[in-house]
């Protein structure tokens, strides 16, 4: 269903209410990778607020749809989701990456509502999502798989050996979102380790693949909606992204990968992204 | 040096063939009956390149044993041009000689004469094709073919066959056992250090490195000659072969090549 | 003559076929009909580990992977996340190595259901030499977190082992060899409990501890210096290396003074040294020698002459021990064919 006028000033609203408290926790805990969560939030509030069959009272309702980080170190990212959405009281956040905390860089399973699986290492996550819609064909279960993977993890040949699994299988019943900021840590992936081209890699590992500005998310809505009509053949939304998304200073600097933020900057940020 | 095919073939024959006699006169009523009071001696010679090899066998009222070498004054003489030609008569093949001038001593053991012919003719059943006419029959075929087998791999070691020897001088202390379940058929070849022996019923002080377990005298048949493969023969249950199955191929191997040499 | 020539000679692949011994695969097929949330995985291994058994019977509760371990292994923690039961196979190299980190992070770290069948492990899989050789993989795993390691000493013991699986909540490793190794057990009539050693042959003047293929070594080792030397050595199949039974090896050092542990497997934290924390912990004085692996690679060469070579086969531990408890033997030895 495209997205209706009201629709999309909600979500756009939600997805500053998150970026803001992404910068937030950034603050508060001393550090976190927060480039990368900028960059994948338009795609997570889409599916947190609309796509997704969840319930944030039961986060082990059989019945729900998983999401899997896969490029883990968004865990900052995610924690903001999940808070914001309900699986856990949002105070929560203020203790990110505290020794005894429920949230630390990377999310662990066993730990936070909401959080599938215990991602960090790169080119786990995508294995992982697809064993979970294996299982759901199974169980002959309806619910959907969503995953997020970030393009310097794509480097992994894990990644491949899971998008080769997925389309021998005909996962139909999962999504995965490619977060193309075009950065890594030590400079811009195409110099780093190439990737280009990532589409054709996509169609040619079987994949019915989509390329979409992954901040528009109109045209997000339009993909996910093909996605979940899509039948035989899983589905890649090859979202073109920004790093930093939101923080004029952070936008495109591989820099903002990781890093903290001092209560000015923090303030700075906050008046970037916007109310 | 190494010996040619009719040496080795020979060697068999004296060594490994004419010993399995023994079961035919303990397992078969009729021979043993036959044999009750006999005493005697048959001497096989056969001339070879370097002079003559033979073996005698002796007969003691029911007892036998198999005397390597010549003896000066047996009963009966079976005298063979060549080695060939007396591992041809093993082979089965027609090669029954004039008999006055190979036999001696004829007339005053004519008896002994026919009774050895009997058990002679009754050792066909040692060949790959003949298929045996009844169960007691099976039995003495399979138990006499383990038998001539396991101690036919030993003659061939210790005769220094330079394959057999170069492969059995490298194994450290190895048992392999052959067995034939539901019956006392049993059988090993012992082998350490370039040493073998060959042994009757099942080995007691160390475990088989390879044990080849027949499910029955009827399994046993044509694994025996051959005309089943072994993976098929497994796959069936007709043998198991449990251990080492590289080493159990190369006993295997070892097999087929002494029954080409009797063939 | 040609090794192709006897009817006799077969190749490493249908070698699988021969392995009549390994039955955990029908097992596995029968634990399959009374678990619908049983599903088995492979990476292009199926026949050689014997799970093809399983897939067979279910092919839709049965995935190959293809040559591709890692993603396997995470393939398996995601069907475990689902509420599945995964029971994923190949060999010990490949699932220690290869997949390591996946098993590590994605199985043990979250604690899943994973039951893992490693097969080939130690120099069990001779011919193919030292890349297929997992030499080093009681070392990794032991370390991991949440993570049961069980070493079957047989075909017997390891469908036992994979029965014990169902009732293991959370990730287990079962390190199984080729499918040739000889059998210690004659029927499952044994009672085989998780972490508790069992003892094969008693004794008092020295210990032996083995796990694996090694078992079936130590227990004809300690008959022939039982009855040829007049030794009396208890010996303990340390099935689980994780949880080891330590109050066995206290017990064997207590009782005996002397232990010596065999393993296919290098020296170096393996079963060995595993037993080496015990004694050492305890404060304990007892003798102790290691048999297994040196620190060197294996050279490929058939399972059973390597173990020979290595001196973790009967004749290793006899030697070792008539070396220890200065014991010199002359054998008696009579060539002569029987009639």
């Amino acid at each position: 269903m495209p997205l209706t006028d009201q629709e999309l000033k909600e979500l756009q609203q939600q997805a500053k209410s998150i970026r803001r408290e992404i910068v937030d926790v950034t603050g508060w805990s001393g550090g976190a990778h927060i480039g990368g969560s900028l960059s994948m939030t338009d795609i997570l509030t889409l599916l947190y607020w609309k796509y997704m069959r969840l319930d944030p009272a039961r986060p082990d309702w059989e019945d729900r749809d998983r999401f899997v980080l896969s490029k883990g170190h968004g865990g900052v990212g995610h924690a903001v989701v999940l808070a914001q959405r309900g699986f856990f009281d949002r105070e929560v956040l203020h203790k990110f990456n505290e020794t005894d905390s429920m949230l630390g860089m990377h999310l662990d399973c066993h730990k936070v509502p909401g959080c599938e699986t215990s991602t960090g290492s790169m080119g786990h996550g995508l294995s992982q999502a697809v064993g979970m819609a294996l299982g759901a064909r199974v169980l002959k279960k309806d619910w959907r798989v969503y995953c997020v993977i970030g393009d310097g993890e794509s480097n992994e040949g894990s990644i491949w050996e899971a998008a080769m699994s997925a389309a021998h299988y005909k996962l139909d019943n999962l999504i995965v979102f490619q977060d193309r900021n075009h950065m890594m840590i030590d400079g811009p992936t195409e110099e780093v380790m190439s990737l280009e081209p990532l589409a054709d890699k996509w169609r040619a590992f079987g994949f019915e693949t989509r390329e979409v500005d992954g901040h528009d998310m109109t045209r997000l809505a339009e993909a996910i909606d093909e996605a979940l009509r899509m039948k035989g053949k899983p589905f890649m939304i090859l979202c073109d992204t920004v790093k930093g998304k939101g923080v004029d200073f952070m936008e495109n600097k591989p820099d903002w990968h990781y890093g903290g933020l001092s209560s000015e900057l923090v303030e700075k940020a906050k008046q970037s992204i916007g109310e | 040096m190494a010996l040619s095919d009719e040496q080795l073939a020979g060697r068999i024959v004296l060594r490994a063939v004419l010993p399995v006699i023994k079961v035919m006169l303990e397992d078969d009523p009729a021979v043993k009956k036959a044999f009750e009071n006999v005493s005697g001696t048959v001497q096989f010679r056969a001339q070879d390149e370097e002079g003559p090899v033979g073996a005698c066998l002796v007969f003691e009222n029911g007892a036998f044993s198999v005397e390597q070498g010549i003896r000066e004054n047996p009963d009966l003489l079976f005298d063979f041009p060549s080695l060939k030609s007396m591992n041809d008569m093993f082979r089965g093949k027609p090669v029954l000689p004039r008999l006055a001038p190979l036999l001696r001593g004829i007339p005053g053991h004519f008896g002994l004469l026919v009774k050895t012919f009997k058990v002679l003719l009754g050792m066909k059943i040692l060949m790959p094709n003949a298929k045996p006419k009844t169960p007691e029959k099976a039995y003495l075929k399979v138990k006499m073919s383990l038998y001539m087998v396991s101690t036919a791999l030993s003659q061939m070691n210790k005769a220094g066959d330079p394959d057999m020897h170069a492969w059995t001088s490298k194994q450290p202390e190895r048992i392999y056992q052959w067995s034939v379940d539901g019956t006392d058929i049993a059988c090993y070849l012992k082998m350490k250090a370039g040493n073998t022996k060959a042994g009757r019923g099942i080995y007691t002080r160390r475990k088989p490195f390879v044990h080849m377990r027949f499910s029955s005298v009827d399994a046993a048949l044509p694994v025996l000659a051959n005309t089943v493969d072994t993976v098929s023969a497994i796959s069936q249950g007709l043998v198991i072969n449990d251990g080492s199955p590289e080493y159990g191929g190369r006993i295997g191997d070892f097999m087929m090549k002494i029954s080409k040499l009797l063939t | 003559m040609s090794k192709t020539d006897s009817t006799f000679s077969w190749t490493v692949y249908e070698a699988d076929k021969l392995t009549q011994r390994e039955i955990y695969g029908i097992v596995l097929k029968d634990l399959g009909a009374r678990h619908p949330e049983i599903v088995g995985l492979s990476a292009d291994l199926a026949k050689s580990t014997k799970i093809g058994t399983f897939g067979d019977a279910y092919p839709d509760r049965f995935f190959n992977f293809g040559i591709a371990e890692q993603n396997m292994f995470g393939v398996a923690a995601g069907l475990a996340q689902a509420g599945l039961t995964p029971f994923v196979s190949t060999f010990s190299a490949f699932a220690s190595m290869r997949a390591c980190e996946f098993v590590r992070t994605d199985i043990c770290y979250q604690n899943l259901n994973v039951k893992i069948i490693a097969t080939h492990g130690g120099i069990s899989f001779g011919s193919a030499g030292t890349t297929h050789h997992a030499t080093e993989d009681y070392a990794i795993v032991r370390a991991f977190p949440n993570l049961t390691v069980i070493v079957p000493a047989d075909a017997i013991e390891t469908a036992q082992a994979v029965k014990k699986c169902m009732e293991i909540d959370g990730p287990v490793y079962i390190r199984i060899g080729r499918g040739f190794e000889p059998g210690v057990y004659t029927a499952e009539d044994y009672e085989f409990e998780v972490g508790k050693a069992i003892e094969m042959r008693s004794g008092t003047d020295l210990a032996i501890i083995a796990t694996g293929a090694t078992v079936y070594h130590a227990v004809q080792a300690a008959d022939i210096l039982k009855a040829e030397s007049g030794i009396s050595a208890r010996v303990l199949n340390m099935h689980t290396l994780k949880p080891l039974d330590e109050e066995a090896v206290l017990k064997a050092v207590a009782e005996t003074r002397r232990l010596i542990t065999v393993e296919d497997h290098n020296v170096i934290n393996g079963l060995g040294s595993a037993v080496a924390d015990v004694i050492a912990a305890s404060g304990k004085g007892c003798a102790f020698t290691k048999l297994g692996l040196p620190d060197r690679f294996s050279p490929h060469g058939y399972p059973e002459d390597l173990m020979h070579k290595f001196h973790v086969d009967t004749d290793g531990i006899v030697d070792k021990v008539r070396e220890l408890l200065n014991r010199e033997f002359e054998e008696a030895e009579d060539w002569e064919d029987e009639v």
